[in-house]
């Protein structure tokens, strides 16, 4: 059952980066925030980094999930969070999940990586999404690691 | 009513061609040259003499493979060469499919400074036509485009001028599954265009093969919505006059789900050509090994790829592509991809098939499956439009042909699907898909065998998607 999600609940900005297609997790995300109760404003495929931080800023976003699962990830999100910053936006929590580089490498390669892209978490390929959610209610008491 | 018609063929080609061909990174083709060298090229190189060669119950093989950097995609086509492949993939990045070749091209530039891979596939406009034959040289086995393209025009041009003798997709099978907004109306024009070029460059003896990319979201596709796109697709192509075409499926994660939608998938195929005015047209049936979510463990993997193998061989596919055990961690190497088509092989020879694998279960669920693509086929035939293409595209506006999981924003997403007791897909809604009552009956009743209703929906369905990890 779908919790009703209420004006406390937490604002999520999801989508796909880079020319990224890969649909189902975004659907099956979607679909597993909304019913943990959350607000979830989904960006679907194709999104360029400007576009996560658009939308955080008009949503008010207490988190946003990136999605890579083609590999492009490490391409599109260098730097991910200095935008956010600029913007005051420093507090809002980025996650990123999927197949986030390219061919097989090291997964504490590839979280340190991104962790100094700006990234709170790193899930890469991880693919229960409960972990993250728990994760995510855990990280909202505390706020993002990167002030 | 539209129903297809050799009547229907694209007029005043030439001039969009010229369009077409007018871009830079065409590099000055011109079609007398590649028709010369498509002459030229030997025998083997065009899938329909490769597969009129084929034995009963051994389906040729065909891997993945694209890589940016030249020298690295000739490294791969030898080596998947050696290894057996029968047909020869080349796969391209996802930013040549979008058609920004711009990106592609920068991208292929830090990929060759850095000796990395930051495409996922080999940027064939970027490279152009000249280079890409040389990956060729000496090649006496098909090779085929994988892509995924909604305006494939200038790609397919340059791969065909590069020697390439078949093309995958179309124009729901590659803008359904792999596009958020190109429009559907323009992507069937353009694959028109194509399968125009197909027949352009075809010759009886030689023709340029099309094959359809029948796995499309490759989650929770009913049989009935694979079949009837893979069957538009090849009325479209033959009234563009293409000679030699392969319809084809994914694995459905059901044995027997498989086994009935490879019977009525040939059976109707062969049906509706020679009804339209079509016999001369060949068809062949592809097998997709399982192309969703893979197991992370190679064991696991390895095991999957081998029963799959098995369900290709037990349906005769004429070519069966395949998986690695890489599949889960992201692009394979080069050797893994060259001992899954070893380990294919080895499964399909040991084995041997069984002709002809029948059983009443396989039986009642191939009558299910054939009178649902019946009801969808003659709806869309009885739909207005001077042609048949505008058909289908108002049975897509509709909602008639509605893709579970696909990304595409004008697409209906009102079908709903899940797995019953047997694995078998199972339609729980079928939205404005117009399947008749008796059959949604008969579908639903294979659903109540199932018994996790009290579970989140977000989890059963991963159940369902992750069903083979």
């Amino acid at each position: 059952m779908v919790e009703a999600a209420s004006a406390e609940s937490p604002r999520l900005v999801i989508g796909v980066i880079g020319d990224d297609i890969h649909i189902v997790g975004n659907r099956i995300m979607h679909l597993a925030l909304e019913e943990s109760g959350c607000r979830v404003f989904n960006l679907r495929t194709r999104n360029r980094p400007e576009h996560f931080v658009q939308a955080a800023l008009e949503v008010n976003a207490h988190a946003v999930f990136v999605s890579s699962l083609n590999g492009e990830g490490e391409h599109w999100c260098a730097d991910f969070r200095r935008p956010f910053a600029a913007l005051g936006l420093g507090h809002v929590l980025l996650y990123v999940g999927g197949n986030v580089v390219v061919g097989s490498r090291p997964e504490p390669e590839v979280v340190s990586l991104f962790k100094s892209y700006g990234f709170d978490r790193v899930y890469h390929q991880r693919p229960d999404i409960g972990a993250a959610i728990i994760d995510l209610f855990e990280d909202l008491k505390h706020g993002a690691s990167h002030p | 009513m539209a129903r297809p018609t050799p009547e229907a063929r694209l007029r005043g080609i030439e001039r969009q061609r010229e369009q077409v061909l007018s871009h830079p990174l065409a590099r000055g083709l011109r079609t007398d040259e590649v028709a010369r060298h498509l002459a030229g090229l030997p025998a083997r190189r065009f899938p329909s003499i490769r597969y009129a060669e084929r034995e009963r119950g051994m389906p040729l093989l065909q891997p993945r493979g694209g890589t940016p950097i030249f020298e690295e995609q000739l490294r791969l086509t030898r080596m998947l060469s050696d290894a057996g492949a029968d047909f020869v993939p080349l796969t391209i990045d996802s930013c040549t499919r979008h058609n920004q070749y711009d990106t592609a091209s920068q991208l292929l530039r830090r990929s060759e400074e850095e000796g990395k891979a930051y495409l996922n596939g080999y940027p064939l406009v970027c490279h152009g036509h000249e280079l890409t034959r040389q990956l060729y040289t000496g090649l006496d086995k098909p090779v085929s485009l994988r892509h995924g393209t909604p305006d494939a025009r200038l790609l397919v041009e340059l791969a065909i001028g590069s020697g390439i003798a078949e093309i995958e997709g179309g124009g729901l099978c590659y803008s359904l599954p792999y596009s958020e907004g190109f429009p559907v109306d323009r992507a069937l024009l353009y694959w028109q265009y194509v399968d125009r070029v197909c027949a352009l460059y075809s010759t009886p003896e030689r023709p340029i093969h099309r094959e359809s990319f029948g796995p499309l979201s490759a989650t929770l596709v009913p049989p009935v919505i694979a079949i009837v796109i893979e069957l538009v697709e090849l009325l479209l192509a033959a009234e563009q006059g293409v000679l030699s075409f392969a319809v084809s499926f994914g694995q459905t994660g059901s044995f027997i789900q498989d086994v009935a939608t490879a019977q009525v998938m040939r059976k109707l195929a062969r049906e509706l050509l020679d009804e339209h005015g079509f016999a001369a047209m060949q068809v062949r049936l592809v097998y997709h090994q399982w192309m969703g979510q893979f197991p992370m463990q190679r064991e696991r993997a390895a095991a999957l790829i081998a029963g799959s193998a098995m369900v290709a061989g037990v349906i005769d596919a004429d070519k069966v592509v395949v998986k690695t055990v890489d599949e889960a961690l992201g692009v394979p190497r080069p050797e893994v991809n060259a001992e899954a088509v070893d380990s294919v092989r080895y499964v399909l020879r040991t084995f041997g098939t069984p002709a002809g694998v029948d059983s009443p279960a396989i039986q009642i669920e191939a009558a299910l499956i054939e009178s649902e693509v019946r009801s969808v086929m003659q709806a869309i035939f009885g739909l207005s439009g001077d042609a048949f293409w505008e058909s289908v595209y108002r049975a897509f506006q509709m909602g008639w042909i509605d893709l579970p999981f696909s990304p595409h924003a004008d697409n209906a997403n009102k079908l709903v699907t899940m797995r019953d007791a047997n694995r078998s897909i199972r339609i729980v809604e079928p939205g404005a898909v117009p399947i008749r009552a008796q059959d949604l009956v008969a579908e639903r009743a294979m659903l109540a065998t199932r018994t996790d209703g009290e579970q989140k929906t977000y989890r059963r369905m991963l159940a369902d998607i992750a069903l083979m990890v």
